[in-house]
């Protein structure tokens, strides 16, 4: 293979394998924002692929395959919500609760579907053509980025869209700023006349329901197949590590995901990019691809311990109340 | 009217119960509907669930052996958890000290459990186990303690860096990686069952009791009565109360939380010591999840270590019953057990709710501000 033609291929998986991170990690940062730190995403993200892909298939239509996706999410964020704002359960727990819970639906449905008929991706004009490929005018004419960047799947346009969508709502208008408060001081919030209840709920259901198209990504990227392990595959965890990597800022986390999609992609192409160019990146076929998997989890470590270290108020983006349920008449 | 909700002082024990078997009950017979929307009948299935298919089957003591096998690092797992839990230290990193607990055992036993006697080696696979687990759970605390560095997160972190740490174990076929079989030209974990095997107890004409068992006996009881009776113990709930009360009464926060997490991830390393010495085999997927599920057991038991032999004794029977009953039921996947799991943990989280709280009609005149 050409030179370019190996970078191209390598941009192009980097954005290609990794828009699922970027959804998760949106969603994450919103339902953070409201003081809920929810550690099923793997789960969320497991339900909205599963429910997503069959709905989207009955249907022929990839629309209604992003929307259902995003219901079941959003279902789950409901479950969230009701235990840990209302019935004040322990998020942590509630959380990997989720996770698991999610998982076991993922396989279950798969599995009993399967036992019938498991509708096979290509056989769905509407959903695998509405997965294809477009090219940008122009932009995607520019050698290595144009095709590496500007010829993908329509999901991964309407992720960058939802990550700016969600950093402009947060940090420029109203129900942002109420949001925030409602994350960093409820009681404060609550002073002021903000119903902390409702936002709690209205924003975790909506950050799952964008987990849920995020899951939902994943199943259609790998065409739809069904076995032994789940589609997500630890992303849900990755995008529970990259919020903190984008210091709880949509924004950021798009150059994140870029970042960690970077080492993801990293060991697919390291034996193409060891080959183009045998003096600059020959040792790349020799690093472990373990250590290529571990690497984002390694990076959120120090990332994490770095910002503890630093732990300037004010500086990082870490709701004050993150984890800490309200209960309002302790107030 | 409006309704609003109030802090409840206490609940009668009768109440509890009640509360909480009714959750268990509303889990199960939720299930039972969805199995019935896939077309299955849910009291045969639940019957072959829930007996994991020993009734009627001649090699019933099989069942029950291998049910214990699964059981014995799930329980110690829970209460370890449940030690650091009490001081409201997260940690979540049950997965990644297990791992490093039967990384560091299946290193004694692959170096030099064909030298040393048996009983020797087995001591210190214990030993060597409780050592890696309980260090890699003080990086979290250390740092926890040092930087206030957010554990939850941290001990996330690591479960995966010690999960691919193994996978690389298992895949790397080098000279210098003895942890492969030398003869097998694919990579695969060598075993050293001939060598070192936890030892079995024979009762009756079949049955084998697996020491491990009596370990996790012992364990329950130690755990009991150091929360119970001993300073450190009460050291931890005044933590778990209050770190600001703690550290006014003169305890040294810091030092407690390392021993507490230390202890507690070592404990996690002895279930992995079991696993190992019970399986004589490394595996990718050595854990069994027990990081995870141990967490929901721990919490299922209100930290009550009493109960946490009640609690993996039941999520136990889900799991080991699913998997016996996907034989019978092809349509219905394992993970239906995990899908039960985190069914009765919501339920019991809501229950939870109505023991802490009841709901009051606001009085006549009273704006209602719920």
């Amino acid at each position: 293979m050409d030179k370019i033609g190996v970078l191209t291929q390598f941009v192009y998986n980097i954005v290609l394998l990794n828009i699922p991170l970027l959804y998760g990690t949106v969603g994450e940062i919103m339902v953070e924002k409201s003081g809920c730190l929810n550690l099923g995403v793997e789960g969320t993200m497991a339900v909205g692929a599963i429910f997503g892909y069959i709905f989207g298939c009955y249907a022929n239509s990839l629309g209604v395959g992003i929307f259902s996706a995003f219901l079941m999410g959003a279902l789950c964020g409901l479950i969230f919500a009701v235990l840990t704002v209302s019935l004040q359960a322990n998020q942590n727990i509630t959380g990997l609760t989720l996770s698991t819970f999610g998982l076991g639906i993922y396989f279950f449905v798969g599995h009993s579907l399967k036992a019938k008929a498991w509708p096979v991706m290509n056989d769905y004009a509407g959903v695998s053509e509405g997965f294809q490929g477009i090219q940008i005018p122009l932009l995607s004419k520019i050698p290595i980025i144009g095709k590496g960047l500007f010829s993908h799947n329509i999901l991964v346009y309407l992720g960058i869209v939802i990550a700016l969508a969600v950093w402009w709502y947060l940090n420029r208008t109203t129900l942002g700023l109420r949001l925030r408060a409602v994350g960093e001081n409820p009681a404060a919030a609550d002073s002021v006349g903000i119903n902390v209840k409702r936002m709690k709920y209205l924003h975790i259901c909506i950050g799952c329901g964008i987990m849920g198209i995020g899951g939902y990504y994943m199943g259609l990227n790998m065409s739809g197949s069904f076995n032994s392990s789940c589609w997500i595959n630890g992303y849900g965890w990755i995008a529970v590590a990259l919020v903190i990597f984008a210091n709880w800022n949509p924004a950021l986390a798009i150059l994140g995901t870029f970042v960690f999609g970077f080492f993801n992609a990293l060991p697919v192409s390291a034996s193409s990019l060891a080959m183009a160019f045998p003096k600059g990146l020959g040792w790349l076929a020799a690093i472990p691809s373990q250590l290529y998997d571990a690497l984002p989890f390694i990076i959120t470590a120090i990332v994490l311990i770095a910002t503890s270290i630093r732990n300037k108020r004010g500086s990082s983006g870490l709701p004050a109340a993150l984890g800490l349920n309200y209960f309002r008449e302790e107030r | 009217m409006g309704f609003h909700i109030v802090k409840r002082d206490n609940c009668p024990l009768w109440q509890k119960c009640c509360l909480y078997i009714g959750a268990v009950l509303l889990a199960v017979v939720i299930g039972g509907i969805v199995l019935l929307s896939i077309g299955v009948n849910p009291i045969k299935y639940y019957t072959r669930m829930f007996t994991m298919g020993m009734i009627g089957n001649r090699i019933a003591h099989v069942t029950f052996m291998n049910y214990l096998k699964k059981l014995v690092p799930l329980v110690i797992t829970s209460i370890a958890l449940s030690l650091a839990f009490k001081m409201r230290f997260w940690n979540i990193g049950g997965e990644g000290q297990f791992i490093m607990g039967a990384i560091a055992s299946g290193f004694v036993a692959l170096k030099w459990g064909n030298v040393l006697p048996m009983w020797l080696s087995l001591i210190i696979m214990c030993v060597a186990a409780m050592l890696a687990a309980g260090l890699y759970g003080l990086i979290a605390a250390w740092f926890k303690v040092r930087f206030s560095t957010n554990e939850t997160l941290m001990t996330l972190m690591l479960n995966y860096i010690a999960l691919h740490f193994l996978m690389f174990l298992s895949e790397r076929k080098e000279d210098w990686n003895f942890f492969l079989d030398e003869t097998s030209a694919r990579p695969k974990f060598a075993s050293f069952s001939q060598f070192v095997k936890m030892p079995t107890i024979k009762i009756g004409a079949k049955f084998e009791l697996n020491i491990c068992v009596i370990i996790a006996v012992l364990v329950g009881v130690l755990v009991f009565l150091y929360l119970k009776y001993t300073k450190q113990g009460y050291e931890i709930s005044v933590i778990g109360d209050s770190v600001g009360t703690a550290s006014y009464a003169g305890m040294n926060v810091k030092r407690i939380i390392l021993r507490t997490v230390f202890l507690s991830a070592a404990l996690i390393g002895l279930a992995a010591a079991c696993r190992v010495g019970t399986a004589g085999i490394l595996s990718t997927s050595i854990t069994e999840d027990v990081g995870w599920t141990g967490i929901i057991v721990a919490w299922l038991a209100k930290l009550n270590t009493g109960i946490i032999f009640l609690a993996s004794a039941l999520i136990c029977v889900l799991q080991q019953g699913s998997e016996v009953a996907a034989s019978s039921f092809s349509q219905v996947s394992s993970s239906f057990a995990n899908m039960l799991q985190g069914l009765i943990l919501f339920l019991v989280l809501a229950a939870d709710f109505f023991t802490r709280f009841r709901i009051a009609r606001a009085k006549k005149g009273e704006k209602n501000n719920g």
